[in-house]
């Protein structure tokens, strides 16, 4: 049976030179992907712009581990502070489906805490939306994705998964036996946007290990596969291979459309009546600093200062453990057991809030760099450990790190080949990360020994990006509100992570989609209002379920 | 050439008998598994991509003939491979140079740091100074256990010597560079593969037995054989990279979660 399995269409609208547009989306990832399909939906008129390629999944991606590279954000970025980030396969996407071409796809919910941390711990802001303002919309995309996982889970707001669990692996297991020994609640088979059993034309889980190398099967959830297909089914258009260089500004503070390098370099203009900046917590304040305009000499829309601020990583320590019997990671997705059991603030901890513990798997080159880091090997040590591997099972801790305004991109003073200034990164981890990484990675070690490794080492590591152009009800302390609309500017939005005033200790991809879908029904609510007035309604849009791609509404709703 | 020791043997040593081990086509674990034997079972796009790393060795298009033999000294240092015989040596220094040539990275450049092509440059210039200082010849004259000495010094991030090279980058990170690209190179083969016991590739045909560490039915179970690092090396121990480790990051690693 070999051969493509599934295969999506390349998109034949093409809206004609110079005609003006509702939206464009600048970046078709998980908030892009999933608002662009809903804006097709509901009729507007809507380009997907994107720096990187439309992928045929079947004959550019590849089960391997090095030829993987071209998946993500390679283009330079300068990465500076005391604790500097690494992007690229890390963090960063480029091309349709963006970062969830490479997610390992955890996909939990924020608890209810999360959107309160500054009225409940002191810590970093409170969000200016509720949990359950954006619980129906997890509930939309658990069920679009889909994501798999127990029928009951029961950290923060207990829920089930429409999908049943997966099989363990060897990972699983290790983390299963040493949550277990320690009377730690474990969650087994998800949650994780992995189909367990085929749905549509998309087959299930083979698992053969490689999801964040891209899910050549098409069982891992991407919006390339979820959300694209039903966008150009409704009309709208991608335009792969195209970096946005610019967001301009015309009249009455008002946005006119965006400059873009065209897959052949060259230098073109698209007009629209709204533009909305999707690219990720690096790309979308560069794109905004890159904007500046005599209105707004230090960025687009950054009368507050605030793009650029506020970026956020998530601790994700890796911690392996060697085993007398053979574990053989590489099977099985990556992600497919967590617990979340310390992922509320316990005061007797010393820190605010908390961490999850999740399996990883890495692969032989990843793990032989985490083996150089966390062990120092190299050389016959290398060789070594390497002809180990087999009995290597890896944790990555996620440790919630806060806000801070000096955790920022800015522009470097060098250039990409486009000729567009390139980001710098400065990070920090300040008191309470300190704290909570060392508790965290500390446990999570616990588990590993408990486990029954007979060796624990750990390699210090950053995992996620979120913020650095978040949301909030002050426009001198953020940059857009709630419905992701810049304060400053009317008819300009932002629809990514780089939104999120917190982060949780839950990967961000399912909440970057619920935002997105969420800010959907407010820009279909307003309907026009949007391209004609500059009144800013602030209604709470009621949830609109008949926007989802077809057959995935209803579909299995486990009681509690 | 003032207190070095001779070059001695290289190979890795069978504790018992006190032997060399090698050179043999496969070292490892899991002697007789091939992935490469599965590649029917392969999608063809991947098994374009993985021959072509096997059967298509990148010329050297970067690196000076001079630079290239000396990083070739280095690699066979950090990488070490003789308990591999000729044939089956996986090539590193054509890997290094191919991505160089074409500026190719990970997305991001550590702001304490030159671009790769520099930092690989200053490098080798650094090694062959210390060398040049501590023993009065060139790195490819040294004995092995020399030779270890000055890449250990970049580990612990202490050379002895070329101060002003390792003024204008972080030693260490220069180091982890230097490992990881070894290690992109090496862990990117199907020997390497073999070597560990890594699967490899499974699409279409998907793993089927994912728990107890259970070999698939294509797949070799373990017959491990005790060896040691031959004593000409110091690379068998494991010490953290010194000092600023919290500071360093992890290096190309790719995202795990």
């Amino acid at each position: 049976m070999l051969g493509a399995i599934q295969r999506i269409e390349m998109p034949i609208r093409r809206f004609p030179e110079g005609e003006e547009v509702d939206y464009v989306i600048v970046g078709v990832g998980a908030g892009g992907g999933v608002l662009l399909q809903r804006l097709a939906r509901a009729g507007f008129r809507v380009i997907g712009f994107d720096a990187g390629p439309f992928w045929d999944t079947e004959r550019d991606w590849v089960s391997d581990e090095k030829g993987a590279h071209n998946l993500y954000w390679n283009d330079l970025r300068i990465t500076a502070g005391q604790h500097p980030l690494a992007f690229g396969a890390n963090n960063s996407g480029k091309g349709i489906g963006g970062g969830t071409v490479h997610w390992a796809s955890f996909t939990p919910r924020l608890h209810p805490s999360d959107f309160r941390i500054h009225s409940e711990d002191g810590v970093g802001v409170d969000w200016p939306i509720t949990y359950s303002e954006l619980k129906p919309y997890y509930e939309l995309l658990e069920r679009e994705l889909p994501v798999s996982g127990p029928s009951s889970y029961p950290w923060g707001d207990p829920h089930g998964y429409p999908y049943g669990p997966h099989p363990m692996g060897g990972v699983g297991n290790t983390l299963i036996r040493g949550c277990t020994k320690l009377g730690i609640g474990v969650s087994a088979g998800g949650p994780v946007a992995i189909l367990e059993g085929s749905r549509g034309d998309r087959p299930h889980c083979i698992y053969r290990g490689f999801c964040i190398q891209g899910c050549k099967v098409g069982a891992k959830a991407s919006t390339l596969i979820t959300h694209v297909p039903d966008a150009l089914e409704n009309g709208a258009e991608i335009r792969p291979d195209c970096m946005v260089s610019r967001v301009h500004l015309g009249q009455n503070r008002r946005v006119t459309g965006v400059t873009y390098f065209d897959g052949e370099g060259r230098e073109r203009f698209q007009k629209a009546k709204a533009v909305i900046v999707a690219g990720y917590s690096i790309e979308t304040p560069r794109l905004l600093l890159n904007s500046a305009c005599p209105e707004f000499e230090n960025g687009l829309a950054n009368s507050s200062d605030c793009v650029g601020r506020y970026l956020m990583a998530q601790a994700g320590n890796v911690v392996m453990g060697r085993f007398d019997e053979l574990v053989r990671m590489y099977k099985a997705p990556p992600a497919h057991a967590l617990t979340e059991e310390f992922y509320e603030t316990d005061a007797q901890r010393g820190f605010a809030r908390g961490f999850a513990i999740q399996t990883v798997g890495p692969l032989p080159i990843s793990f032989a760099k985490q083996m150089m880091t966390a062990k120092g090997a190299w050389g016959w040590g290398l060789r070594s450990v390497m002809m180990d591997y087999n009995h290597w099972s890896a944790f990555g801790f996620l440790g919630e790190l806060l806000p801070h305004a000096e955790n920022r991109v800015q522009l470097a003073g060098e250039k990409d080949h486009f000729g567009i200034p390139i980001a710098k990164v400065t990070f920090n981890l300040y008191d309470n990360d300190k704290k909570l990484i060392e508790y965290g990675k500390n446990k999570t070690m616990e588990v590993m020994w408990a486990a029954g490794a007979t060796e624990v080492v750990q390699e210090t590591r950053y995992a996620h990006l979120v913020g650095a152009a978040r949301m909030g009800d002050n426009p001198e302390t953020s940059v857009v509100d709630e419905f992701g609309r810049t304060h400053d500017i009317s008819n300009l939005f932002i629809c990514d992570g780089s939104i999120m005033p917190t982060q949780g200790s839950a990967n961000p991809g399912l909440t970057i989609m619920a935002l997105a879908a969420r800010i959907a029904d407010y820009l279909i609510t307003q309907g026009d209002e949007i391209f004609t007035s500059e009144k800013r309604n602030s209604e709470k849009p009621a949830i609109r379920r008949n926007l989802s791609p077809p057959d995935t509404w209803g579909h299995g709703m486990p009681a509690l | 050439m003032s207190g070095q020791t001779a070059r001695g043997d290289s190979r890795p040593v069978d504790p018992r008998t006190s032997r060399p081990i090698g050179p043999m086509a496969q070292p490892g674990y899991y002697r007789g598994f091939s992935t490469l034997s599965q590649q029917k079972f392969w999608d063809a796009k991947t098994r374009e991509v993985i021959l072509d790393r096997v059967n298509n060795v990148p010329q050297i298009r970067f690196f000076t003939p001079e630079q290239a033999s000396l990083l070739e000294a280095i690699c066979d240092r950090v990488l070490p491979q003789d308990d591999r015989d000729a044939a089956h040596r996986i090539p590193i220094v054509p890997q290094i140079d191919k991505r160089l040539y074409e500026n190719s990275h990970d997305g991001y450049r550590y702001e304490d740091m030159p671009p790769d092509r520099d930092a690989f440059r200053f490098g080798l210039r650094g090694i062959e100074e210390i060398a040049r200082h501590l023993y009065a010849t060139g790195f490819l004259e040294i004995g092995l256990l020399e030779q270890d000495e000055i890449l250990r010094s970049l580990h612990d991030g202490n050379p002895a010597a070329a101060h002003e090279i390792w003024s204008q980058m972080a030693v260490q990170r220069f180091w982890l560079l230097l490992v990881s690209d070894c290690a992109d190179a090496y862990y990117s083969h199907p020997w390497a593969w073999d070597e560990i016991g890594f699967g490899g590739p499974a699409y279409p045909r998907a793993y089927m037995r994912l728990e107890r560490g259970e070999a698939e039915p294509w797949e070799s179970n373990e017959k491990r054989y005790d060896w040691r690092a031959p004593d000409s090396s110091l690379s068998d121990a494991y010490e953290p990279v010194a000092g600023q480790a919290e500071h360093l990051g992890s290096p190309g690693q790719g995202g795990t979660h």
